[in-house]
Formats: C-alpha cells, sequence, structure tokens
C-alpha cells in the first residue's frame, strides 16, 4: 500500500462554511486523521439552510443536521466532536486535544481566539510544533478592514470580481457562490504543506494567517496592473473575449441547453464555418479578419445561434472540437454527475453510508489532481455529529465513561444540537415553483446506479 | 534573511500562458530557485495583454511579469536532439517540472515523466492542462469560458431570462495555478518520506467544478438541479445601484434584522413582510424599492464603513481596479511588492496570496528578460563553455 501524504498527522478544527472545512476533507483524503469540532449551540452552517443545499431523498427525518448534502461532501472521511467552547471544562478539553495533534484550523473572528487564548501567540506556548490555520475575511493585523464581518458573496463585489463580471454593457453580476472560500481552502492546503515540510526539516510549528479578501484580489492582478500603468478600468463585456472572437454563449435545441465556442484565429475560424457547413463564410468580407470579425460580433452571433438552436449541445461540441475550435456544453449538476470524462478519471467517487444514516450510496467530487504514484481516495462518509465524542476522550485523552457521563450531563459534549430549528418540509415541486431549483430529475437515481 | 519553505528545491518551467506559469511562479515566492525554460521566441505568454504603455512588447507584457516573478529564465529549442538531452542534464539537478503541453506532445519528445525519472527517480512533474491527460476529453481544446462552461458553475451564473454568463477575467487560470502548487508541495511532501517523485496531473475544467459544493451532491442527493438567478424582485442580496456605484449586502454577520432596518433608516422594513426570511422572498420587489430609495443619495466608501463598523452587516462594495491598486488593506497585508524589471521599470506588482510566521512568500527578482540567463544556467551550472554557448546560440538550440 502506497504512503499517503499526511500519514500520522493530526488535525483538529473547528471550521464553519465552505473554506476550511473543505479543507480539512481533502486532508482526510491525503491520509490525514481529521477531527471537526463544533458546538452544541453552534453547529456547522452547511447542515442546513441555503448552505446545506439539499436534504437526502428530499426527506428532512429526524437529525436533519447530518442529512445535508453540502455537510456530506466537505466533511467526508472526519471525526465529529460537539464540545462546548463557552465552558472553561469544555475549552480544557480542546486544549488538550490540540496539544495531541500537528494541525488546528479555525476560522473564529480574531476576537474570540483572543478571548479563548489560543490566537498564536498562545497557541504557540500551548504548542511549540504546531501547524495553525486562521482563515478570516481581511486577515489579521492592523489593517482598517480586518475585523469587518465579512462572507464570500459580499466580498466577490469588494475584491473587485462583480466590477468585471455582468452582461454586456449591464451593472455589476454577481458571481459564483462562495467564490474566495475556495481560494482560502486551496491556500490552507498550500499553507500546510509547506508548513509541514519546514516542520520536518526545523522541528518548529507555524502560524498561517489567510485572508479571503486579497485572494479574490489577486485574481484580478491583470485588471490592477492596467489601470496601474495604462489607467484602464476594465469593463463588464459578458461572455465576449477582449481578442478572441466570435466567442459566447449559444442556445441549442433543449430546454435551457447551452453550448459555449471560442475562435482564437482565421484556423479555428475556418474550423468553425466547416462544422456549421458554410465554409462560404470564410470569404465573407465581413467575417476575414478577427478586426472585422470583432466589427461584426452581433451578425455571427445571429448566424451561430440559428446554427446551435438546430443541435443537441453534445452534438456542437464534438463536431467543433473534431475541427479544431474550443467548445462545449454549459454543464448543469445533472450533466456533471453523469459525465463519462469525470467518471473516467475518478473526479466522482462513490461513498456508501452506515445504514443507521438512511442515506444509502451516494456520488461526491473527489479532487482536482491525481498524483500517479499516490492512489487518494475519499477516506469514508462525513460522521453524524457528536459521533466520535468518546472514541476521541477515551482513545486520545484518556478519560472514562464517567468523566464523560459528566461532561454529557452539563451538556458539554451532546449529540444533538441544542438551538436546532426544524426546517420547511417542502416537496421538489415546491422547490422549482419557488424558484430554488431550475428543475428536478426524479430517476437521478437509476440514472446514477445508485 | 528569513528561510523559506523551498529554498531546497530547483523547478524547470517549460510552461506557457497562465495556469501553470503562475503555478510556479508560487512555487517561486516560497524559495524555489525557479528556471523559466522558454523556446527562442518566447512563450505565447510574453504576448498577453496588458502591456506597460499598452505597447504590445515581449518584455512589456504586465501579465507575463506577474506571472513569471521569482524566476530566472533561459531559452532551449526542445524539439531539437541536442535540446532534449541538455533539458535532461537540467532534469539531473532539478526537483519539479511544471509544464502544459496537449497531453501525448512531451512523450513525443521523450521527455514524459516515465522519460525523464529515468535521469532523476525523484523528479516530479506537474501537468496543468484543461481537461487532464486522462479520459474522452483529454485531446479537446479548452478556453476560460470552456472550462467555465464544463465546469457547472456557468449553469447558475446570470438570470433566468437570459444566457448563462461567465465571470469576468481568467478566474479558472488562477485557480488552477494554485491547485497545480498546493499538489505539487504535497508530491514534495511525500517526496521526503518516499524519495521517489511522480506524475501530478492537474484538470483545470475538474478544479472549476470542485467548487461545486453545493450543485453537485445536490442531484445525487435528491435529483434537484439548481439554475440561474431570478431577475426580478429579492434584488436585496443582489448588487443594487448606489449614489456613485454598487453594493450587496446580505443578512446574517453580527447584525439582527432590525439593526439592518436602521442602517437604512427605514422603518417599514422592520414590518413582518420583511422581517421574515420567509415574507421577504414573497415581497422582494417592494423591499428593492425601499432598498434603493434609501441608498440614493449614500456612498460606497460610507455605507462600506458605517455597515461594517457600527452595525456588523455583510456588506460589500464594487471596487474597481483603481480603488484595489490603492487599498489600504492590501499594503497592511503586504499585498503589493516593489519590483524593478530592467524594461518596465520600477512598479508594484499583485503578490502575497496569504500571511505565514517564519518561511513566508518574499521577492528575490523580476520577471527575466528572454534567456536572460542562459550564461548563468549553461556555463556555470552545467558546465559548458562560454564558447559552446555560443555555438548553441548560433544552432537556434538555445
Amino acid at each position: 500500500m502506497a504512503r499517503l501524504p499526511l500519514e500520522g498527522i493530526r488535525v483538529i478544527e473547528s471550521t464553519y462554511v465552505f473554506a476550511l472545512p473543505y479543507a480539512a476533507g481533502l486532508l482526510a483524503d491525503l491520509g490525514a486523521e481529521v477531527i471537526k469540532v463544533e458546538g452544541p449551540g453552534r453547529i456547522d452552517t452547511t447542515r442546513g439552510g441555503a448552505f446545506g443545499g439539499a436534504y437526502a431523498d428530499n426527506v428532512i427525518g429526524d437529525d436533519p443536521w447530518n442529512r445535508s448534502a453540502s455537510y456530506n461532501i466537505l466533511n467526508r472521511g472526519k471525526k465529529s466532536m460537539v464540545l462546548d467552547l463557552s465552558k472553561p471544562d469544555g475549552l480544557a478539553v480542546f486544549k488538550e486535544l490540540i496539544k495531541t495533534s500537528d494541525i488546528v484550523m479555525e476560522n473564529f473572528t480574531p476576537r474570540v481566539m483572543r478571548r479563548w487564548g489560543l490566537d498564536w501567540p498562545n497557541m504557540k506556548k500551548l504548542k511549540p510544533e504546531i501547524i495553525m490555520v486562521s482563515n478570516t475575511g481581511y486577515g489579521h493585523g492592523d489593517g482598517p478592514y480586518s475585523e469587518y464581518p465579512a462572507q464570500a458573496t459580499t466580498q466577490e463585489s469588494t475584491h473587485g470580481l462583480t466590477h468585471i463580471t455582468g452582461y454586456r454593457g449591464d451593472i455589476p453580476s454577481k458571481a459564483g457562490q462562495s467564490y474566495v472560500d475556495f481560494l482560502a481552502c486551496w491556500s490552507a492546503l498550500l499553507g500546510i504543506a509547506l508548513g509541514l515540510r519546514h516542520r520536518k526539516k526545523t522541528g518548529k510549528g507555524l502560524w498561517i494567517d489567510i485572508g479571503m479578501y486579497q485572494l479574490g484580489c489577486f485574481n484580478t492582478s491583470e485588471f490592477i496592473m492596467d489601470w496601474m500603468h495604462n489607467r484602464n478600468l476594465g469593463r463588464r463585456m459578458g461572455n465576449r473575449h477582449p481578442w478572441r472572437v466570435p466567442q459566447g454563449c449559444y442556445p441549442c435545441a433543449g430546454d435551457d441547453d447551452w453550448c459555449v465556442l471560442s475562435v482564437g484565429d482565421d484556423e479555428e475560424w475556418a474550423g468553425l464555418c466547416r462544422a456549421m457547413g458554410q465554409s462560404a463564410l470564410t470569404s465573407d468580407e465581413r467575417f476575414a479578419t478577427t478586426l472585422s470579425r470583432m466589427e461584426n460580433h452581433d451578425e455571427l452571433d445571429d448566424i451561430i445561434s440559428n446554427w446551435t438552436r438546430t443541435l443537441g449541445k453534445y452534438e456542437v461540441m464534438e463536431l467543433l472540437q473534431d475541427e479544431g475550435v474550443p467548445a462545449g456544453p454549459v454543464f448543469d449538476a445533472r450533466d456533471t454527475n453523469l459525465n463519462e470524462h469525470y467518471w473516467a478519471r475518478g473526479f466522482l467517487e462513490r461513498v456508501k453510508y452506515p445504514e443507521n444514516r438512511k442515506l444509502g450510496e451516494r456520488a461526491l467530487i473527489s479532487r482536482p489532481w491525481r498524483f500517479s504514484k499516490t492512489p487518494v481516495s475519499i477516506k469514508g462518509p462525513a460522521p453524524s455529529l457528536g459521533q466520535h465524542n468518546r472514541e476521541l476522550l477515551k482513545g486520545i485523552l484518556g478519560y472514562d465513561d464517567e468523566r464523560c457521563d459528566k461532561l454529557e450531563e452539563a451538556g458539554i459534549i451532546a449529540t444533538t444540537p441544542t438551538n436546532h430549528q426544524s426546517p420547511a418540509d417542502l416537496s421538489m415541486d415546491e422547490l422549482v415553483r419557488r424558484g430554488r431549483l431550475a428543475y428536478h430529475d426524479p430517476e437521478y437515481k437509476q440514472k446514477m446506479g445508485l | 534573511m528569513l528561510p523559506t519553505a523551498l529554498d531546497d528545491i530547483r523547478v524547470l518551467d517549460i510552461s506557457q500562458g497562465i495556469a501553470a506559469p503562475l503555478c510556479a511562479r508560487i512555487l517561486g515566492d516560497f524559495g524555489a530557485d525557479v528556471i523559466k525554460v522558454e523556446p527562442s521566441s518566447g512563450e505565447r505568454g510574453r504576448s498577453l495583454p496588458p502591456f506597460h504603455g499598452n505597447d504590445p512588447h515581449p518584455e512589456k507584457s504586465l501579465f507575463f511579469l506577474l506571472l513569471n516573478l521569482n524566476k530566472r529564465g533561459v531559452t532551449l529549442n526542445l524539439e531539437t536532439n541536442k535540446g532534449q538531452s541538455m533539458f535532461k542534464e537540467l532534469v539531473r539537478e532539478a526537483d519539479v517540472v511544471i509544464e502544459s503541453y496537449a497531453p501525448g506532445y512531451l512523450a513525443s519528445l521523450g521527455l514524459d515523466h516515465a522519460s525523464l525519472e529515468r535521469e532523476n527517480p525523484g523528479i516530479v512533474m506537474t501537468s496543468i492542462t484543461p481537461f487532464g491527460q486522462s479520459g474522452p476529453y483529454s485531446g479537446y481544446k479548452g478556453e476560460e469560458i470552456v472550462t467555465y462552461a464544463m465546469s457547472g458553475i456557468m449553469a447558475i451564473s446570470g438570470t433566468t431570462d437570459r444566457e448563462p454568463l461567465r465571470h469576468g477575467g481568467v478566474q479558472s487560470q488562477y485557480e488552477s495555478g494554485l491547485n497545480g502548487a498546493l499538489a505539487t508541495a504535497f508530491a514534495l511532501l511525500l517526496r521526503d518520506f518516499t524519495d521517489e517523485g511522480q506524475h501530478v496531473d492537474v484538470s483545470m475544467q475538474e478544479v472549476v467544478a470542485s467548487t461545486m459544493v453545493i450543485e453537485q451532491p445536490f442531484y445525487t442527493w435528491n435529483g434537484g438541479v439548481r439554475g440561474r438567478r431570478n431577475p426580478e424582485g429579492a434584488q436585496f442580496s443582489n448588487i443594487m445601484p448606489c449614489k456613485d456605484g454598487y453594493f450587496i449586502s446580505q443578512p446574517g454577520g453580527g447584525a439582527t434584522w432590525e439593526q439592518i432596518a436602521d442602517f437604512y433608516r427605514r422603518e417599514e422594513l422592520k414590518e413582518p413582510r420583511f422581517a421574515e426570511a420567509d415574507q421577504r422572498s414573497l415581497h422582494g420587489p417592494e423591499m428593492d424599492e425601499i432598498i434603493l430609495e434609501a441608498t440614493s443619495d449614500r456612498t460606497m466608501a460610507e455605507m462600506f464603513k458605517e455597515a461594517s463598523e457600527d452595525y456588523r452587516m455583510l456588506f460589500g462594495i464594487a471596487q474597481t481596479p483603481e480603488d484595489l491598486a490603492d487599498c489600504p488593506q492590501l499594503e497592511s497585508r503586504d499585498f503589493y511588492w516593489d519590483v524593478d524589471h530592467p524594461v518596465i521599470g520600477k512598479t508594484k506588482v499583485p503578490s502575497r496570496l496569504f500571511n505565514m510566521t517564519e518561511i513566508p512568500s518574499s521577492y528575490r527578482i523580476p520577471a527575466p528578460l528572454l534567456g536572460q540567463h542562459n550564461l548563468e544556467v549553461y556555463e556555470q551550472g552545467l558546465g559548458y563553455s562560454r564558447d559552446d554557448v555560443v555555438r548553441l546560440r548560433e544552432l537556434s538550440i538555445i
């Protein structure tokens, strides 16, 4: 059995929403033992509500907090502990667990960690060899925004992405979902890999201080530099490209089916014309050069749309890729889950849940990187809330049952949340009616062989 | 000088464009000695706008400067036998190769990972390509918009009355560069234990698809498929105009709904039809009107400060490149590094991704001019004589 990169590494994390929970889930894939700590009155936000996404089989069940799709993908392969850090005895347990760990991850506001005596200066005293990862909206330090509340959806404007995202000539558009969370997730992984190498060489721990805002700003760097040097502010150009033409998103046969294509030079232009069966267009002076195609982009869009409307989105991809033109369908979640390329590459992995979870078997995103000699895979399902309370207290800290009972009686450890509000029970049709879903596919299980 | 994370690592960057060069730059920022290996005509990244002074000169691409900071540069023609054998000599003294060619191209030159590990069993090769090294689409051509479409994210971007919308800039390229760097770092961490290199395969399509953590499992959980936003109503949580630009605000953070209503100075927002989340979505258009009216004479900067500091709200403003070029928060985080480039001159380059004690990222050298370090690398590094180097240049090998 090949060695995994993080064999023998213990991670303790008390993190919420997407960024660091996801990073820690990927650390579990890479071989680490990951302990997720949540508060009894503050369970992870992805266990329900808007961030939770779907409930399994759209059944809320007796333990809805264990049934949401987002929680289960992000927290795969972890152990779960519910621990009230706001009580001294809970905090003491947390500190004892940190002392046995290699990596600690958190995304509390800077104030909270200071109050708990778990900010970096104190953390370093508690365990000098620890690698600590903190993720906040704007990063620690003395910058004017450092204490501002933040989340990705409002930050994507502040870090400059919405200024350049939107339909042509229209107002700025909301971009993705939680974009900077993923940048923070990947940065945490990079920092941890570098930190572990450093620790191996020197025996020293370190602190990784991630501010999501600057990660988002970095990804608009070419616009910032264009402003600095040329006083060009950038603009919203919809699906068009500054010099590749034609480029766009075009309607296909079918309900809300779309394809995209992008032509970069005369050779690809000729390929597009051949694919459309309109080779005569290559000698049409309106479209003879990149410049003239740019001037007549609207007209060209009409010609392309008239062609794509007659075809399925996968047909367009195949016809154009065969001619050497970059093109592809707009995938929705059904396309993604049923896609042969993803399955062939192992980008989706099947995860089987234990009987008592009543979740069956599902497919989850694995990772966007493969190691030729190290077979990495999802280690197991996400745990149910507090599933490993006693196992961890007894196994790692050597507590006996009596001591565990006392913690449970005091509400410091738990397996149910104290403040859970039952979510609205809406049918799939109702979810569509309310605009939360575009559609639902009742045959998803058969199609996926689940 | 502080120690660096990768000061024992040499990287050969034979990649082109944006994502893979960025990956190599990130490794350079953390201390690796990165040698950029280009064909004698220069890689295509040198023709990427924007340019200093809008002058499309191969040493004036600002994008190239950004992506190739902290690298030395040599030229080498990998399509010649001599070029290939010289590359293998470099590989013997290196730890990592970063590349972005179409899958199969390096194998056709005898320079794929399987061939290179015969020269150096510890060599890590990281490939960053649109669809990865295997699978039915691996030979397909990619582009930013194609990656975006086939990752699933375009399907939820834009509004229901219009076509799916890609995001501005080249987000998939940046995202893939970061993933290439982290995957390379894990391969190096593992090599510290096994002494064995390997081939790391990064798919840009999968990088972006990895962000679909609500959508992908939704379908396998209950068959639900999410789409684009409804253009009508519930503008709250979307971007809205104010006096001098645009802003966005969301419920949550440290603010109660009552406080949010106070921030907007509109008592009617406290009525149940707006105060209850379920009711809000049914009264979107009315609420939009109230908020639009309440913010029409307020500025972005003033609202951002008050909402964040006094009300602890989740609040964003649509900042422009001009705002980011002169941002005190970015300054406080050492985001920009002062660079003196021999052709472009003194400038600030966006740089620091995150802060780290002990081994922070740091600046050493600007992006290389084409072939700038040929003598240094071939003469001092590989032991060629000055005459050899001149002859290699005459033969168009370097």
